[in-house]
């Protein structure tokens, strides 16, 4: 029955692992540079695997999520500007997110764009305030599952798998050395985007993991985020495959939903749209509480996605002024997937803020005890 | 609670939570008294958004000044146990703490599903 358990959480993982970020650097990145990328695309999966594992260690073993720990080793002062810069983040990538979802909308249904939006909003706050975690959960992970579709599709156009092997391998061939640059950082803050450890170490603090869990948490930070990075280099090969040479940027979400529709047809398509919708969607509502539970932890509030909206009052509020604020940002009109690019080329340049408190802590004794960062983990953390 | 301990490291911004566990703040501040040669003792805490003025300088005024400067003081009695977070002995409400919450909770519960 564990394992059946373990299965299902690292389904939902897998299917919870892509956001709008990932979809648009990795499909992006294809098109630009082929295959020339997926070696940063490695480096960003061992990433996160890397600080969720800590995250989820600390959490099990000293009871303290990342803002807990961010206020306690950075000091008052330096932790208000990771909190700034981290809520500043949040909310940039939420409002991508909810723009994402009304974008899905809109390809499935034709209707006018800003009052999808509305909908989406309006669908979002009612599914977080009447149905419990672990049915969102469920639910946005399978969903998020259809993007399985980008894999079937990347195998159908056929790349050259030798092309694929040698973009596993640092390298680059290119005249516009910048460019190449802004993909790789965008590449790396979209794997590794904060809001993912702050809403995964949460969730250990919540479900009272305790040492017993270090190997559960070992192998949903390996297992999920591991497969849910197949999905990345799935998506940057049909990127590279389809859209390379050809002269066309995806820029629109519609336009990455061809990777899967002219290899698979109709299926495909709408396979792709509904993937797209469920792990934005999904991404949207892990977004929207990792805002609140970063100013929760920050201010001493009481938090938690497993209470009731008045279990948690304050922390309740934030979400919901939270999701007011991005979808007021949405409905002036910004490029949801613009706005994508800018959100995770400044997650990544805030990304030290977050996670070297986290680092910090996972070495300390008095906290850690027995299960301090071994060498490799400081390692790969620095690096 | 008579061995040493590290106030900066391992109480300061530390979560507060009382005797029922539920999360009632932060440790924001300590006060600390004693004479001139004397040795200082810790005789309270101060938890709340008011106790950051003394912290941060301009941002720390700023961000009380923002967050209502509700400040309340927490004797050093009641603080029952320091591990990872700071256990008080008795229920937050007794002690002051965690009125933001409960003030909010009155007109959330009326809303449908907010018990759910």
């Amino acid at each position: 029955m564990k394992v059946f358990q373990i299965a299902l959480g690292i389904l939902a993982a897998i299917g919870g692992f892509v956001d709008i970020g990932d979809l648009v650097f990795n499909v992006s990145a294809g098109a630009t540079f082929g295959y020339q990328l997926l070696w940063v695309v490695v480096i960003g999966v061992i990433g996160i695997i890397v600080y969720s594992e800590m995250c989820g260690r600390v959490a099990a073993v000293s009871g303290k999520a990342v803002f807990d720990a961010v206020r306690e080793r950075l000091g008052f002062r330096t932790s208000i500007a990771a909190l700034v810069s981290a809520q500043v983040v949040n909310l940039m990538t939420l409002t991508a997110e909810i723009g994402g979802v009304a974008i899905c909308l809109q390809l499935l249904s034709g209707l006018p764009y800003r009052s999808l939006i509305l909908i989406a909003g309006v669908s979002l706050a009612i599914v977080v305030w009447v149905t419990s975690f672990n049915w969102i959960e469920r639910i946005f992970g399978y969903g998020g599952l259809c993007l399985l579709v980008f894999a079937v599709a990347a195998v159908k156009l056929h790349p050259v798998w030798s092309a694929i092997g040698h973009g596993f391998v640092p390298h680059m061939q290119t005249q516009n050395p910048l460019l190449y640059a802004y993909f790789a950082v965008g590449l790396l803050g979209a794997a590794m985007t904060p809001y993912e450890v702050y809403f995964y170490s949460s969730g250990g603090v919540e479900e009272r993991w305790g040492p017993k869990d270090l190997g559960l948490n070992k192998a949903n930070a390996m297992i999920g985020y591991g497969l849910g990075g197949f999905l990345s280099f799935a998506l940057m090969i049909v990127g590279g495959s389809l859209f390379l040479g050809k002269g066309i940027e995806p820029q629109f979400l519609g336009s990455i939903t061809l990777g899967a529709e002219v290899p698979l047809g109709q299926i495909g398509l709408l396979l792709a749209i509904v993937g797209i919708l469920f792990a934005v969607g999904g991404a949207a509502i892990d977004t929207l509480f990792a805002g609140a539970y970063n100013l929760a932890q920050f201010l001493g509030w009481e938090w938690g996605r497993y209470r009731h909206p008045s279990g948690a009052p304050r922390f309740t509020l934030t979400w919901l002024v939270l999701l007011l604020l991005a979808l007021g940002a949405v409905m002036t009109g910004v490029d949801p997937v613009q706005l994508t690019e800018y959100a995770v080329i400044f997650s990544a340049v805030a990304l030290p803020l977050t996670y070297i408190p986290i680092l910090l802590v996972a070495n300390d004794r008095a906290y850690m005890r027995q299960y301090v960062n071994g060498r490799l983990a400081n390692v790969l953390g620095l690096v | 609670m008579s061995e040493t301990i590290d106030l900066g490291l391992l109480l300061v911004d530390h979560q507060l939570l009382d005797s029922e566990d539920r999360r009632c703040g932060n440790v924001d501040e300590l006060v600390l008294e004693g004479g001139p040669g004397e040795r200082l003792e810790v005789v309270a805490i101060l938890s709340g958004p008011g106790a950051w003025r003394g912290r941060a300088g301009r941002t720390g005024r700023i961000a009380a000044w923002l967050s209502g400067g509700e400040r309340v003081r927490v004797p050093w009695e009641e603080v029952d146990t320091i591990a990872a977070h700071v256990k008080l002995r008795k229920r937050a409400e007794t002690l002051g703490l965690g009125r933001g919450d409960d003030r909010l909770r009155r007109y959330m519960e009326k809303i449908p599903g907010a018990n759910r």
